[in-house]
């Protein structure tokens, strides 16, 4: 049992950040193959079918998210996607191929780090938060403040962090060439 | 009571959306601030057909099949700036906006440069709608050492080499323009004359 406000959160949150993670790979569908592939997980003839398979995963994990029937799933759905990218991350992390796009989407193309793995821990969190079911108490009229403003403040959050990562990551290797 | 706190939450809430937004608005700051800073001039390798002499002249292949030659007088005494790219290279990608720009406002003649299966590039063109001649052929590459991507050299209208090096923006591309116009082959060679002309 945890609090609904809680809940909501973290329901609105990840929906939001599967929903523009598809909505980037859905425009840039080659940039996501071409980091699927700079992963050297699978064989190369599989990236293009696999890329699109991962971003309808997404469309699915964020629409089902929103609707209360299929949220059990869809955070099921959200925490093995999450799995399955942390675990590239960590392979290639051991490998210390650092340098390639992690293909989360953005403008900025960022880096491998740790704390893609730390964020990724942090997304888990929440898809387990929404997976678990049942309210604690009902819904108060002040509950939408906290939920709006929450929801606002972690959208601005996201996207600082992902600008910091990517700029970091430019700081690091200054002038690199293609 | 109750209504003083229903305020002050709401209120809160809203200072701290308006902090958060700030936070945004100063890492684009950064980013911003990190590309101006970007060192500017490109970067010229020890390789490569020497600067101020006659530019190699080499054969290749538009994308319809029919031979260029790159290289010579230019007929029109136009300048002349091949880049040289890859249709996997994103950099390059970046600055096909740039390099139209620059073939529309300066007069230059640009060329895109490369090699490997022609059905690829003519793939690569449609996509990104590039309107510029592209021409492929090895030997081109090979008579200018492009071995690094995007790389680029500015021929003048009577076909000598003025400038080259690595493009990793457009403040690079512009740089290569910059060195025609003041006479020197690289940023290095820039700085050389500034150190001498100060001591």
């Amino acid at each position: 049992m945890i609090d609904p406000v809680a809940a909501w959160l973290a329901r609105l949150a990840l929906a939001g950040v599967f929903a523009s993670a598809a909505l980037h790979k859905g425009r840039d569908l080659d940039a996501f193959a071409a980091a699927v592939a700079a992963h050297r997980l699978v064989p190369e003839a599989t990236v293009g079918a696999l890329a699109r398979a991962l971003a309808l995963c997404e469309i699915a994990a964020a629409v089902g998210l929103l609707v209360p029937a299929s949220t059990p799933l869809a955070a099921g759905v959200a925490g093995a996607l999450l799995a399955l990218y942390t675990g590239a991350i960590a392979i290639n992390l051991a490998r210390g191929r650092r340098a390639i796009d992690c293909g989360c989407g953005g403008p900025a193309r960022v880096p491998l780090s740790g704390w893609l793995v730390a964020r990724n821990a942090l997304l888990v969190a929440a898809a387990l938060a929404c997976a678990g079911g049942g309210a604690a108490r009902p819904l108060a009229a002040v509950d939408a403040i906290t939920i709006g403003g929450g929801v606002a403040v972690l959208a601005l959050l996201w996207i600082a962090a992902h600008g910091l990562l990517a700029s970091a990551a430019s700081f690091a290797r200054p002038a690199e060439a293609a | 009571m109750n209504d003083a706190l229903w305020i002050s939450n709401a209120l809160l809430w809203l200072a701290v959306v308006a902090l958060a937004a700030v936070v945004v608005a100063l890492v684009r700051q950064i980013g911003v601030l990190h590309e101006r800073l970007r060192p500017v001039g490109a970067l010229a390798l020890a390789s490569g057909p020497e600067v101020g002499a006659a530019a190699p002249r080499a054969e290749a292949v538009d994308l319809a099949g029919t031979p260029v030659a790159i290289g010579g007088p230019d007929p029109d005494g136009r300048d002349l700036l091949l880049f040289f790219l890859s249709p996997t290279c994103p950099v390059c990608k970046a600055l096909l906006p740039a390099l139209a720009s620059l073939a529309r406002e300066s007069g230059l003649r640009v060329v895109l440069a490369s090699d490997g299966p022609r059905e690829e590039h003519a793939a690569f063109v449609a996509r990104e709608r590039i309107a510029l001649p592209y021409v492929l052929g090895t030997a081109l590459g090979l008579a200018y050492r492009a071995s690094k991507l995007p790389w680029a050299a500015l021929l003048d209208g009577a076909g000598v080499l003025r400038a080259q090096g690595l493009v990793n923006t457009r403040e690079h591309l512009e740089s290569l323009l910059e060195a025609k116009a003041r006479g020197v082959a690289s940023i290095q060679e820039y700085l050389e004359r500034e150190r001498k002309g100060a001591a």
